[in-house]
């Protein structure tokens, strides 16, 4: 514990807030952008009103008052899209993109591994397997209604990720080889799994490969809402591990050896991943690329630092996904693009480049 | 509008009297059609309640056959959207495009005030729109009688009974007339291929029927579904006498299917009776719309060119 306290507290705070800070105000940038532009050309005024006038409602609505003065139908029109559409929209895809990025800046610290990804435990496998039966099965589950997919995503991301544990782990250890194998294969026998429910339901077929490209089409504040606090335990617990995720860095034996409890951070750490994972999952389906490259970019410009990494990582993730589903809704509007797609054909170039200047200097 | 002058003695005061007359009681007429029937309401495939309390005047349809269903039920006009495949009837093309029915543009969708919107069932735009307080109508026809079925429902929806029943009478009697034309005569065995995988339909399915009642055996067991998946090799043991590609206009080609391994010596073949679907075709007999008269016309013709 004293080796990581040698930089004293003061130093790591300011080495933290101005990037912090920087960041969350270019990703308030990108968040108003993204609020402004869509499919329907809305002026910056409007889409300021309506925004107003959303969260006044809201804010009436909670208080129990009556609405406000109604508007004109072409003013109701214009507040249906900035309010209920768009805006849920950008702050689902947002809280998607930290969700994603916290993940897999969790996982590549706790596996010490570059290439793993918040789906390297079967998250991702899981949670289109449960979708695509409960799709199956008519899309609803008794009183869950239009969540039920979600919830059936939500439950098989995190069951298959607690079965991996169950089937990797040692006594009360957690060795990572094991670990990352059992993901491995159970993630292919539930992808295989998805793909056999594909061939046998045609005729949900479009609806089940829509979800499995993941897309944020279709948010709205409830899903917000339910995503809201997952996202916050997730980071909670990804944040107070950061300081131990340092030490890990040097090897599970000295970093036990320096007052690390290895096993219970490596479980915590997968377990707020998986949280975090599955949560965005259950909302979006499945989009790659964000949980894998957004740590790598950070701790390029930023540094390795995991307390610098983990907030970072959230806040370039969430900017990062909210530019490319702006993408993926007007490039070719009226129809849209997979924001997965988008993502990494945007995404994979940018790190290439950040790579290259790297290695360079 | 009150600065609007009327010119002396446009009309002669009896004519316009009576032209009076005949607004008025057809107004009133029109006002106990319009209020006798509504609000309505229906129960669609995803056993929602959509409720209107008045006919709907700006429709937009996410699903290529409930676009032709609308048109044929005399409430084309009345159509403000359209997903991106539906081209038919061709004023539709003139509509602004949404999208595809699993990722429409919610934005312009709602821009366009719609007062009914039909979706796919297993699209999620039904959940996306029912909270903005849009009406949504979610379901399409799987079977031949669905057909039926959905033209009663949105005939309902839009207040047009009368259209339903003439379309329905004229639908029946064109399946009718073609299933009497090859009424007991030699049914050929009919492989259907959807795609080059190749996905085939099951006899039960939509097309399956029109097959059946077209006069054709569906070399296809019931048992694999609607729309299975089959093993080439299952093809070329069922010899089947007739090969229909929908995906033509895809670029599957007879000549491709001659060259697959060991299809030179089915039957279908072998005569020259692998038929090459165009788009327009393939889009007809793959709608369970207003057109499936057409739809088993065409694969009569196919199946027993000697009766036409």
């Amino acid at each position: 514990m004293s080796v990581a306290r040698v930089s004293s507290a003061g130093v790591a705070v300011r080495r933290l807030t101005r990037p912090l800070a920087l960041s969350t105000l270019a990703l308030a940038l990108v968040v108003v952008l993204a609020a402004g532009i869509g499919s329907v050309r809305i002026g910056p005024a409007d889409v300021t009103a309506a925004t107003v006038r959303g969260i006044e409602g809201s804010v009436r609505a909670a208080l129990g008052l009556a609405p406000s003065v109604s508007v004109d139908a072409g003013q109701r029109v214009i507040d249906t899209i900035v309010w209920q559409i768009r805006l849920p929209r950008v702050v689902l895809a947002a809280l998607v993109g930290a969700a994603l990025a916290l993940a897999g800046a969790g996982f590549q610290g706790v596996f010490r591994n570059p290439l793993a990804d918040p789906y390297l435990l079967g998250a991702a496998s899981g949670a289109g397997f449960a979708a695509a039966l409960v799709m199956v099965a008519g899309g609803t589950l008794g009183v869950l209604g239009a969540f039920s997919v979600s919830a059936a995503a939500f439950v098989g991301a995190t069951l298959t990720v607690l079965a991996v544990v169950a089937l990797a782990r040692r006594g009360w250890t957690l060795p990572v080889v094991p670990l990352v194998l059992a993901g491995v294969v159970i993630g292919s026998c539930l992808a295989a799994g998805t793909s056999f429910v594909l061939l046998a339901a045609r005729e949900q077929a479009a609806g089940i490969l829509t979800w499995l490209l993941g897309s944020l089409a279709f948010a709205s504040w409830d899903r917000v809402g339910s995503l809201l606090p997952l996202v916050l335990v997730a980071a909670a617990g990804m944040l107070a591990a950061a300081r131990a995720l340092d030490v890990l860095q040097l090897g599970e034996l000295a970093a036990a050896h320096l007052g690390v409890s290895v096993e219970a951070l490596k479980l915590g750490v997968v377990l707020a991943g998986t949280l975090a994972t599955a949560a965005a999952v259950s909302v979006a389906g499945v989009i790659g690329f964000v949980g894998l490259v957004v740590p790598h970019a950070v701790r390029l410009a930023f540094g390795p630092d995991h307390r610098r990494l983990v907030p970072l990582a959230a806040v370039w993730g969430a900017g990062f996904m909210v530019l490319a589903d702006l993408v993926a809704r007007t490039v070719i509007a009226p129809a849209e693009l997979p924001v997965g797609v988008v993502t990494a054909l945007v995404g994979a170039p940018f790190f290439l480049v950040l790579l290259r200047r790297r290695s360079a200097a | 509008m009150r600065s609007t002058q009327t010119p002396d003695r446009l009309l002669h005061p009896r004519v316009a009297r009576t032209a009076m007359l005949v607004a008025l009681v057809s107004t009133l007429t029109w006002l106990g059609v319009a209020f006798a029937a509504w609000p309505v309401t229906v129960v669609d495939d995803l056993g929602r309640e959509v409720r209107l309390e008045a006919a709907p005047q700006r429709v937009v349809s996410l699903v290529p056959s409930h676009t032709e269903t609308v048109c044929a039920l005399g409430a084309c006009e009345r159509l403000v959207g359209r997903d991106t495949f539906s081209n038919f009837p061709l004023v539709v093309l003139d509509l602004p495009e949404l999208g595809s029915a699993f990722a429409p543009d919610l934005e312009a969708l709602v821009a366009l005030r719609p007062d009914l919107v039909l979706v796919d069932e297993y699209s999620g735009a039904a959940d996306a729109l029912a909270p903005l307080g849009i009406p949504v109508y979610a379901g399409t026809p799987q079977r031949l009688e669905e057909v039926f079925e959905v033209i009663d429902r949105l005939a309902l929806l839009l207040g047009t009974p009368d259209e339903a029943a003439l379309l329905r009478g004229r639908l029946r009697g064109e399946l009718d007339g073609v299933a009497a034309l090859v009424a007991g005569r030699e049914r050929p065995t009919v492989f259907y291929e959807v795609d080059p995988s190749p996905y085939s339909v099951g006899p039960d399915g939509f097309i399956g029927t029109l097959i059946a009642l077209a006069g054709g055996a569906n070399i296809v067991p019931a048992e694999l579904g609607d729309f299975p998946l089959v093993d080439p090799e299952f093809v070329v043991a069922s010899d089947p006498q007739v090969i229909v590609l929908a995906d033509a206009p895809y670029g599957v080609s007879a000549a491709m299917v001659a060259d697959r391994p060991g299809w030179a010596g089915i039957a279908a073949v072998v005569d020259g009776r692998v038929v090459e679907l165009t788009q327009d075709q393939s889009d007809v007999v793959s709608r369970a719309g207003p057109r499936i008269g057409e739809a088993l016309q065409l694969l009569a013709r196919i199946l027993h060119p000697e009766v036409f």
